[in-house]
Order: C-alpha cells, then structure tokens, then sequence
C-alpha cells in the first residue's frame, strides 16, 4: 500500500473513520448539541476534498474490486454533496424533535459509504456489498423515529421488500457467474460479446434479475410500490436522502453495469427498459396529480423522473451517459433545495401537507422563492435549467429512433407542469388564519440558499458541467 | 451597448427587484418603469445602428445550441411593441394595492427580457426556450395579483399553452436530428425537404396559434384577460398575441413556404370564424371588460386571416394591424379599467350617462374606441385598408367577408359607449370622478402613436416593407 493507493481511498476510509468516531462521541460528550454536527460536517469536508482531489491507485489488491475513474470521482462528489445537504437539512428536525444525533449520523454515513461503494465498485459482489450497506442503514433510517407509526411501517415494509429485492439481485449475480465464470466488471465487458447458445441464455435471465434489484432501488413502475409509504413515513431529511441518494446510488449501478460493462449487452435489454418507461411516466404523473401529502408527492415525482433517467438507458449511444449525469445533477439540487425549505414547516410526524404552505410567499418570502424556483426546475419549464436537462435526454431519445419515449415523456411534461404549479400557486395564496409555524434554521436556509444559486448559475451557463460530463465518456 | 447588453439588462433590473423587499411601492414602480424605459431608449437611440445588430456565441456547445440573436425588420417591429408596452403596463399598475409590489415588476421585467430574446433569437432551440418562458412571468402576474377567480384563470391559461406548444420540443428535435443544425436561416433552405416536414409544419402552427389564440383553442382567452390584472392584461393582450403572430412569420413562413399555402386554405377559414365569433360574442357580453377581451379576439383573428392569404400587400397590412392592435387593446384596457376602478363593476346596465360626470374620461375612450373601429385618420384605419386591399386582390369575396368585421366592431363597440356614457344619466355619485392628471399623462403617448401611425405611418411602413418581401421571396 503506497501513500497514493490510501489518497486514492480516502474518501470512503474518512468517511467510515468519522462514523465510529461519531459513536465514541455519543459513548462520551453525550450531552454535547452541537458536536455530532461539527463532527459529520468536517467529515464530510475532508472526504469531498480527497474525493476532489481524484487520486488513482494501481494497486492489484484494489483494482479488481474498486475502480478509479473520473465517473466515480463524479459520482463520489455528488454523493457527498448530498451528504453534506442532508445533513444541513437535518438541523430544524433535531431542533424540533427529540432524538439522538450520534446514531442519526453514523447511519447517514453508513448509507454514504455504501453509495460510494456502489459508484466505484469494479465487481459484483463490491456493488452487491455497497447496496446492501446502503440499505440496512436506510432501513433504521427510516424508523429512526420509533414513537411514530407511520414511520415503523415504513421501515418494516421497506425492509421486507427490499430484502426480496436482494434476493433477486443476488440470484442475478449468480447465474451472471454461472454463465460467464466471474463476476469482475473488467473481464465480464470482454467475455459478454463471445457468449452463445445456452450460457448466453443464462447470462441474459441473470442481466434480468440484476436490472430487477436495481430497478427497485431506482423505484420504476411496477418495481415502485415500497417508494410512496417509505417516503411518507421517513423523517424529512432522511426522505430527502433517499429521494436523491437511493435513487442516484441506483442509477449509478445502472450506468457502470449497462452503458459501460454491458454496453449494447442485448437489443432486446433495451426493449425492455423503453417499455418500462410508458408506465413509470405515466402512472407517476397522473398519480402524484392527486397528492397532497409533500414527501409522498415528491416519491410519485420522483418516480417521474427516475422515468425520465430510464429514457437514455433505453436509447443507448455515446451522449446517454453524460446527459444522465447532468438531469441527475439538476434534480438533485432541485430535490435537495425543496426538501430544505420544507424542512422549516414540518412539525408533525404526518409530513408536511400542501395546506400548510398556503400563504407562504407572504409570510416568507424568500423560502416561496427558492421553493418555487425549485418547482419550476423539477417540472422543466423553462427558463429554469430543468427544460434543458429534459431537451437533453429528449435529444438522446429522438437521435436514436426511440419517438415514442419522446412524445410521451413531453405530453406528460403538462401534467407535471400542472401539478408543480399547484405547489406554487397554493404558496401564493392568501395566508390562511391559523398561522403556521415556521422553524428559523441557519444550515437549512444555506442548503436551501446553495441549490438556489447553484440552480440559477446552471440556468444561465450550463456549458462547463456538460463539457466535463462529455469528457467523462470519451 | 451591444446587443446582449441590450438583452441582459432586464433580466439584471429584475434580479435587482426581485431582492429589494424593503423599498416602498411608489420608489419601486418608479424604478421597475425607469429600468423597463432604457431598451425603447437605446432602440430610439441608436436608432438605424440598430437594426443589423448580430450577437452569436455558443451556449450549450455540447447540444450545439446557439445563442444567436439578430435584429431585422421584423423584430425590430415587435420590438418597439414590446419596449413601448411595457413601461405603460407598470405605470398603469396601481401599485397602492399590490402586495409584494417588488415581485410583481420584478416579473414584468423578467418578461420584458425574455420578450426581447424571443423576438431576436435565431436558434430554433433558443427561440423555444423563450416562447415557452415568457408563460411564466405571466401566470405569476395572474395567479398572485388577479382577480377573484385568478387560480381558475391562471391554471387554464398555462396549461392551454403548455399542451400547445409541448410538441414543438419534438419538432426542434426532428429538425435537428435530419437538419443537423438548430439555425432556423440553414434550416429554412432545407426544411421542407425533411422527413414529416407537414406534421411538424403543423406542430408548430399549432403552438403559435394556441397563444394568438385562434378561434377554437381561445377558451383561456377570456378569463386570463379579466382575471389579470390590469398590467398583465396589457402584457398578455397586447405583447403575448403578437408572440403567436411573430413566431408564425419567423418560423413557419420561412420554414414552410409552399406548406403553409397549402394549409392556408383551412387556417384562414378558422381565423374567419374566429373573428366573428369574437365580434357576436363581444356584441352579446353585458360585461365591458369581457367585451374589449372578445374584440382583442376578433381584431387578432383579422390579423391572422390576412396572413394567410399570402399577399404581399396583405401581409404588410396584418403586420402594421399587429402594431395598431397592441396600441388600440393597451388604450382600451386602460380606460375599461379605469372605468372600473370609478363603477366598483364590469357590468353594464347599472348606471348611465357617465359622460355628464366624466367628460374626460367619455372622450378618451370615445377615441380609442374610434381607432379600434377604424376611423380614418387614426391608426387602424391605414393597416386595415392595406390587409383587405391585399385580400381583394387574391379574392374579392374573402375581402367581403372579411370586410364585415368593421362594420361588427362599430356595432359592438357603439353599443359599450352608448350604454356607459351616454343616454339619460343616472344619480351622481361621489367616486365618480374624472380621470386624473395622472392617467391622462399615461394615456398620452398611446394617444400620440395612433393620432402619428393614423396620420403618417411612413416610417413604419417602410420598417416593415423589407420584412415582407424578405419573409415571401423565400
């Protein structure tokens, strides 16, 4: 192990250093508010640095489990960007609820770890390790809360259908190794292409049940029917997290396996995943026009958009992988930035519902602002960078002949122009007698405040970002 | 000032607005009309430097899309509409009763803005990203500073617009994808030549036409136009109508030359059905301001009628009635709402006679109403004798038909002026005051341009000139 081969893994090794660090703080100071915070924000500082810094090791022992390249370093930086925002995000929660931070934040950073697992593995069983770290951490995330029914539920389902989502994943990994004889990323690209007769077969149902696992975790239609409960139930930030995390850690494992392990694996793989597209766009949209409870509004939409990722998975072809990475980029901060703002008004294990920010433009300006800039982006109208995200995947779809996908995925752009508006519409009413009370929070309002300008500096120059994404797949 | 200094300006004065919450109202509506001056300023100016005025940089290189703006003839007419109305529509907002009066101008500069990208932008993509943004400034100015029905009104009107113009992202797309290019002067020589070339001569037919609006996509019309409020009523009659009209000279007449006569046939028959079911219905509204919203519908839907039949002479004259109608319906709105504000009503039938009370007020709307139906000697007059001419000499009894329309808006609007103003006058009451100095200064300048453009349209005619035989040679 040379200096570099730790450089290379100090993003994931600062992270798992933090998070034990965190618990001996819990054992020792635990009457110390403001420390976990301290802690888990310097944490995650240091590892977006090392992460920034894109050391690559050429180590034997590392390079056939983990993979250093600029996609991974990506994927590390936004993940830890999410992080960074979740944990901003979690300030007005623990000012308003009582609960334990230690624990809160070393699952949070258990989850990290996974997700970075995941976008660096460079084998089957590191991404198979990676997911499953993610998702036992979530699951205790999501009843973090135990005195709030919703949120056992919660938890309990997700657990039950994930673990059977796993099983399914694993069984993949399985016959992919039945048929090829490893489960390395690097060997399997080569090997794919000379398959026949009946491994291909095997090789083909297990590339299924790999797309199952991993669909589930992304929640497309009809893998989705963990995603409404689980996010309704979930404490705010930790439905933020998943929002964004889960559903990127997902489609990260979908890049690295399909756009370039398996790159054009099979015609009829593609098939698939544009006829899974129909559904997902338009039962998410005609669903989450009915909602009125926040967090699950914002599973059904973000079951939309995992819609809207699926579409260049579909269409393949040298700009699908950077036009991902950019809507992933955009909803991110979209996501991030609404569920910081809804953070100030949720007060009650129920979530937040569309009734309690009516009147919000008058009583806080700002907030409406920033929550309907946010709104506008993840609806894609322009003249927020949400419309160009969408023209990319559109563009991707349209070259390659998929019409169909386009039309769809643009006649379904006016129901979620609907019901994002009513979002914003319901904040510019006229304020309702019964007061809502709103928590002033410093790190929420600079999550809130970095989406915001972040999505505006996006809005007016987005030329750099696609730049890099391009160069990522060259 | 180059001409992207010249774009960005209001979009700066807006973002400067958007954050100055503490100023008062009357220092802010002061500010947003000096900001909302300058464009006319440098317009009138730099005067024939102007005109030719080219800025073209890449901005998103990666979906090769430009940022190419050029002023022409044609723009440069739309332009001066834009820049002239504009700074009328905030100096007629009463600011004393707008809450949040920072955001309401902020939103009107941000539509300026987008306006001035819009009639300049020679980017398919660009021009689309515009068209589409000017909505959202407006259902803002609607749904937060409307009437009592403004949410209703709000969401039609948006949604109207969104499912009209959705598809255009697909044309762009298939213009691209077979065209290779997104500029719309390379893609008119090749365009009809491409694959579908009739649907997406259609797509985008429809998409100018729902926001004119033609006859059987208006629904939106009435009540976005007397649920806004009085500036946004200005904006969306006098600025947004003439988007449609703009995006049909720009696009489809230098796109589809020989289509668009071919589908002329059928557009001309609805633009006629549409102007006389403006006319009756404006003859049947017991509602003023319902009233000059149908004539607006009518005398666009003229408009429409005479570009297609594609006469030279007709098309100068649909054009140059664009102008007069934004100055004529601005005038209109004004002393309808002005009346308003006096009635506390928009219904006839409750009190007569008002021209004893108010003889100013009487006069003045007595003159628009005039230059609405043509008197000669006042602007309609000279646009209207031009499109019908241009009419007569392709089919002297479309011209008759079309000639109705004149005689239908003498009766219609004889009829708002008989039952206001004139007839045995009612009781005196004490907010029946004339118009102030004040409102008479506001509506001066629209006085001026339809006494000089009545008078003396020379100079207009011979902007106009250069784009009409450009836009037909082709």
């Amino acid at each position: 192990m040379t200096l570099t081969d730790i450089l290379a893994l100090s993003p994931l090794l600062i992270l798992a250093a933090c998070a034990l660090v965190l618990l001996l703080v819990a054992a020792f100071w635990p009457e110390k508010q403001r420390l976990p915070t301290a802690l888990m924000l310097t944490g995650l500082l240091a590892s977006l640095y090392c992460a920034c810094l894109g050391y690559v090791s050429t180590n034997p022992l590392l390079t056939p489990w983990l993979v250093f390249d600029s996609l991974n370093s990506y994927f590390a930086i936004l993940f830890i960007a999410i992080g960074i925002a979740t944990t901003l995000t979690s300030g007005p929660f623990f000012k308003r609820f009582e609960a334990s931070q230690e624990e809160y934040y070393f699952f949070l950073l258990s989850a990290l770890f996974g997700l970075l697992l995941i976008s660096s593995a460079n084998d089957f069983l590191t991404l198979f390790l990676g997911l499953e770290t993610l998702s036992i951490a979530l699951y205790v995330l999501c009843g973090y809360m135990k005195k709030w029914n919703l949120s056992s539920e919660a938890a309990f389902k997700y657990f039950l259908l994930g673990s059977i989502s796993t099983a399914f994943l694993l069984f993949g990994i399985a016959l992919v190794y039945g048929a090829t004889g490893t489960t390395r990323f690097d060997l399997l690209s080569k090997i794919t292409a000379q398959l026949a007769g009946q491994e291909k077969l095997l090789f083909l149902s297990g590339i299924a049940f790999v797309s199952f696992g991993l669909l589930f975790k992304a929640a497309i239609v009809p893998f989705h029917i963990w995603a409404p409960d689980v996010y309704a139930g979930a404490p705010n930030p930790v439905t933020a997290f998943m929002a964004v995390g889960t559903k990127a850690g997902a489609f990260a494992a979908l890049i690295r396996l399909f756009l370039l392990t398996f790159k054009g694996v099979d015609p009829l793989w593609h098939q698939v995943i544009a006829f899974l597209v129909y559904p997902t766009l338009i039962f998410a949209n005609f669903v989450a026009m009915r909602q009125v409870e926040l967090r699950r509004f914002f599973a059904y939409s973000g079951i939309s958009h995992a819609g809207f990722l699926l579409i260049p998975l579909a269409a393949g072809g040298h700009d699908a992988g950077p036009s991902m990475l950019f809507y992933l980029v955009v909803y991110t901060l979209a996501t991030l930035g609404s569920f910081a703002i809804l953070s100030f008004v949720d007060d009650t294990s129920e979530g937040v519902q569309l009734k309690d920010l009516k009147g919000l433009f008058h009583t806080s300006p700002m907030l409406a602002s920033i929550f309907t800039l946010c709104l506008l982006t993840l609806g894609g109208i322009p003249p927020t960078i949400g419309f160009f995200a969408k023209f990319y995947l559109l563009k991707v779809a349209f070259s390659a002949g998929y019409y169909g996908l386009v039309i769809v995925g643009l006649l379904t752009t006016i129901l979620s122009a609907f019901y994002y508006l009513r979002i914003a519409a319901v904040m510019f009413a006229e304020p309702s007698h019964v007061e809502k009370q709103v928590t002033r929070s410093i790190p929420a309002s600079l999550s809130g405040v970095i989406a915001f300008s972040s999505l505006i500096i996006l809005s007016f120059y987005p030329e750099p970002m696609l730049h890099l994404f391009t160069s990522i797949f060259k | 000032m180059t001409l992207f200094q010249f774009f960005l300006f209001p979009f700066i004065a807006s973002a400067l607005l958007f954050f100055s919450l503490h100023l008062k109202k009357r220092v802010l509506k002061a500010i947003a009309f000096l900001f909302s001056l300058v464009p006319l300023a440098v317009q009138v100016t730099s005067g024939t430097a102007f005109l030719g005025m080219e800025y073209d940089v890449p901005w998103l290189a990666t979906l090769s899309i430009h940022f190419h703006l050029v002023v022409d003839n044609l723009s440069l007419v739309f332009l001066y509409i834009v820049n002239a109305i504009v700074p009328i529509s905030i100096l007629a907002s009463q600011s004393q009763r707008i809450y949040r009066a920072n955001f309401f101008y902020g939103f009107i500069l941000l539509l300026q803005g987008l306006c001035l990208g819009f009639f300049t932008s020679r980017d398919l993509v660009c021009f689309t990203f515009f068209f589409e943004a000017m909505l959202l400034p407006l259902y803002f100015l609607i749904n937060s500073w409307g009437g009592p029905e403004r949410q209703k009104a709000s969401f039609t009107f948006i949604l109207y617009m969104i499912a009209g113009s959705v598809l255009m992202v697909a044309a762009v797309l298939s213009l691209y994808v077979s065209g290779n290019t997104f500029d719309i002067d390379t893609l008119a020589t090749v365009a009809e030549k491409l694959p579908y070339a009739p649907l997406l001569c259609a797509i985008f037919l429809l998409a100018f036409l729902v926001k004119t609006p033609i006859f059987p996509f208006h629904a939106w019309l009435p009540d976005a136009y007397c649920q806004a409020p009085l500036s946004g009523t200005i904006l969306l009659s006098a600025v947004l109508s003439k988007a449609g009209i703009y995006g049909i000279l720009r696009v489809t007449y230098a796109l589809y030359p020989t289509l668009m006569v071919q589908m002329g046939g059928l557009i001309f028959a609805f633009a006629v059905a549409g102007m006389l079911y403006g006319a009756f219905a404006a003859w049947g509204q017991t509602d003023f301001k319902k009233l000059i919203a149908y004539s607006s519908l009518s005398h666009v839907n003229f408009v429409l009628a005479g570009l297609f039949v594609f006469n030279p002479m007709a098309e100068s004259g649909a054009i140059l009635q664009a102008v007069n109608h934004s100055i004529t319906i601005t005038g209109l709105f004004l002393v309808a709402a002005w009346l308003e504000d006096r009635l506390d009503t928009t219904q006839f039938g409750r009190s007569y006679g008002l021209a004893s009370y108010m003889p100013n007020l009487a006069w003045l709307s007595l003159f628009f109403v005039l230059s609405a139906v043509a008197l000669p000697g006042l602007n309609n007059f000279v646009s209207e004798v031009m499109l019908l001419y241009g009419v007569f000499i392709e089919n002297p009894y479309f011209a008759a038909i079309l000639g109705t329309t004149v005689v239908l808006s003498i009766l219609y609007m004889l009829r708002f002026m008989h039952q206001i103003y004139f007839e045995t006058p009612s009781p005196f009451q004490a907010n029946w005051q004339d118009i102030t100095r004040k409102e008479k200064l506001i509506a001066l300048p629209l006085v001026a341009l339809i006494i000089w453009l009545g008078i003396y349209p020379g100079p207009l005619l011979h902007q106009i000139a250069p784009a009409t035989r450009l836009e037909t040679s082709k």
